[in-house]
């Protein structure tokens, strides 16, 4: 079922909705909330979450017979519905991030009271999961994101199947984030990262998609999803294990590298030419071995710009 | 040193104390002018963070005006130094952006920053080594281009017992205190006063224009502020000052956001009395010819804060009223 989590009016056009599906026994209680589209051009979320609706809404409907939803999900693919359609990742109207106005308000700016109903319908769940992407500039290998984690959260993170899990420290940068509002609230919060902004990448999609539909069944959200083995072991990686490789120079980056191989210390990932000359300016090797989890996409560089992350086992 | 060692070599100067490459053959610089005089305090003036916040440029400008004047003709009463930063986001100011420009981020987002890594994170890193044991630094922001706000400097309650006492000597007309947990660390502001370089942050005028009554008034306050810490001879003359600040907190700053979507037109001036129930304005439709709601004050108090831009949102911020706390005769 759809349903609008909030209702708005527009200045000289017909009010907006940001919609949301309920699925599973209406009135139980809250077991997982999905959110992505908190900025408008982080499309793989939004792609990966109606897609999700769609297979579950397929599974009420008796369309694959050995499922069953046993418990309420809550799906809101986009909340910035009008940066979706607008292709910005801010809120257009002010250019505010939404996921820099929680926990929000009801009496606040628009992107206020946005902050305030996304939390309010999803802050009870018992697994939170907040998708986004890099930017539109850079790649990242679909993750699980941990900032300052419980215990729980460590050992429940590995249930999405994905090969790398972040853990990071908390920082006042994201206390005003939906994943940070979460954090004063019962239950475990998840941050999934796909990908790159602007774009559909299907192949993280459906990876993600199946990872999604695994946790549900892990958690015994969804009854008879066949569970099988990984097919490689999810690394944990702290942030001490990740290697950043920043443009030494300005100019032309250009690579066919794709992100989650593995590579060697020294290997040869791509090139930065001279933008006027054409001539190769710098070599950029992999500074260590180890897996490949995010890689410069855009190839205007500035001088300091990220070009890799590399993360080494252990 | 003496007033006439000073004397003899007070000079200014611009100078570029950051550059970075771009992708094709550009570099982006980012210059200060320094006003040299003896060895006492060092003032700065920091603006145009946000790219689309002019009102800091013009008080560099007139400031730029009264200290050259200065040191053509009493150069000895520059006992210290002033450093003026018209410009830290030049592609954003030069390009009509707010945040930095291909980066998509806020710059006064970015601090303390780092030596290393993209731009943000560099740029922030420089601006506070550049600012790093500053007598006192002035961060001037405009409002953003859909409010108007009086000139008023806006205080972390963590650092008020420093800010208060110099604040009140701005020639400011309120003096703001938010709460530690509304104010976020990651601003030029915070990390500066974090790491004992005070910094004040003056918010005034509306964005993408210039109030030169404002800035007027501030330069005279900042000049204040720099002779009160010794940058200037005591002797010195300065433009006069006349405004004492209300002070302002949560507990008597009033919000009005939109009740519904529409046009908002103003019915009250703004920097003005105004009474409980007063009418300030009211939001109408363009397709229609009803008032869709009206915009009354919630207390008798000062008008400080209204909307600039007409559309609004529901939500959108249109007004603040302060309840007198005293202060202001």
């Amino acid at each position: 079922m759809i349903r609008n989590l909030l209702c708005m009016t527009a200045p000289v056009r017909d009010g907006f909705d940001i919609p949301c599906h309920e699925l599973g026994p209406t009135f139980s209680h809250l077991s997982v909330a999905l959110v992505a589209g908190l900025h408008g051009d982080e499309i793989n979320g939004i792609f990966i979450l109606s897609r999700l609706a769609d297979f579950l809404n397929g599974v009420e409907a008796g369309k694959y017979p050995e499922l069953r939803l046993v418990k309420r999900v809550l799906i809101i693919p986009a909340v910035n519905v009008l940066g979706v359609n607008q292709r910005t990742r801010t809120w257009p109207f002010d250019k505010s991030d939404i996921n820099r106005m929680f926990p929000g308000s009801t009496g606040g700016e628009t992107t206020q009271r946005i902050a305030y109903a996304v939390l309010e319908a999803t802050k009870r769940a018992d697994f939170r999961i907040d998708i986004h992407t890099a930017g539109i500039d850079f790649e990242e290998l679909p993750q699980v994101r941990l900032y300052g984690p419980s215990e729980a959260e460590r050992e429940t993170a590995h249930w999405f199947g994905l090969s790398a899990i972040m853990e990071r420290s908390t920082s006042p940068v994201f206390t005003t984030t939906l994943k940070h509002s979460w954090k004063v609230w019962p239950g475990q919060s998840f941050l999934l990262r796909v990908g790159q902004a602007g774009t559909v990448q299907l192949e993280h999609c459906q990876r993600v998609f199946r990872s999604l539909v695994s946790f549900l069944g892990r958690t015994g959200v969804l009854e008879g999803v066949q569970l099988v083995a990984d097919d490689e072991e999810p690394f944990l990686f702290n942030k001490a294990s990740g290697f950043r490789v920043f443009a030494q120079k300005a100019g032309t980056f250009v690579s066919d590298r794709q992100v989650g191989r593995w590579v060697g210390a020294n290997q040869e990932m791509g090139y930065i030419y001279d933008s006027i000359n054409g001539n190769v300016i710098e070599k950029v090797l992999s500074p260590v071995a180890g897996l490949l989890t995010g890689i410069r996409r855009h190839p205007l560089l500035f001088e300091g710009d990220l070009i890799l992350r590399i993360n080494r086992k252990g | 040193m003496s007033q006439n060692a000073s004397a003899a070599k007070a000079i200014s100067s611009t100078e570029t104390f950051f550059t970075i490459d771009m992708p094709y053959c550009e570099q982006m610089e980012i210059r200060r002018t320094r006003f040299t005089g003896g060895d006492g305090p060092r003032g700065a003036v920091v603006s145009g963070i946000h790219g689309d916040e002019l009102e800091g440029l013009y008080v560099c400008h007139r400031l730029a005006t009264w200290l050259e004047q200065l040191l053509a003709t009493t150069p000895e009463a520059l006992l210290g130094s002033v450093e003026l930063y018209p410009a830290l986001n030049t592609l954003g100011l030069d390009t009509l952006t707010r945040g930095l420009p291909v980066f998509d981020t806020d710059l006064n987002r970015a601090f303390p920053g780092s030596a290393g890594g993209p731009l943000p994170a560099r740029l922030a890193d420089a601006i506070m080594t550049a600012l790093a044991g500053a007598s006192l630094v002035v961060d001037i922001h405009a409002s953003n281009i859909y409010l108007r706000e009086i000139p008023q400097v806006r205080i972390n309650q963590e650092f008020q017992g420093l800010l208060v006492p110099i604040a009140g000597r701005m020639n400011l007309d309120m003096i703001w205190l938010h709460g530690a947990s509304t104010v976020l660390e990651t601003t030029l502001a915070h990390s500066l006063n974090s790491r004992g370089t005070p910094c004040l942050v003056v918010e005034m005028g509306v964005g993408m224009r210039i109030t030169p009554d404002y800035c007027d008034q501030l330069v005279a306050g900042i000049l204040s502020a720099w002779k009160e810490q010794g940058v200037f001879a005591p002797g010195l003359t300065l433009p006069a000052t006349s405004h004492t600040p209300l002070i302002a907190d949560d507990s008597n700053v009033h919000y009005l956001n939109a009740q519904t979507s529409g046009m908002f037109v103003a019915a009250a001036s703004h920097w003005t009395d105004v009474h409980r129930g007063e009418l300030l304005g009211s939001i109408v439709s363009p397709f229609g010819g009803s008032v869709l709601s009206e915009v009354r004050s919630p207390v008798d108090g000062v008008l400080f804060t209204l909307r600039e831009y007409p559309l609004v949102y529901e939500g959108s911020l249109m007004a603040r009223v302060m309840a007198r706390k005293g202060g202001r005769p």
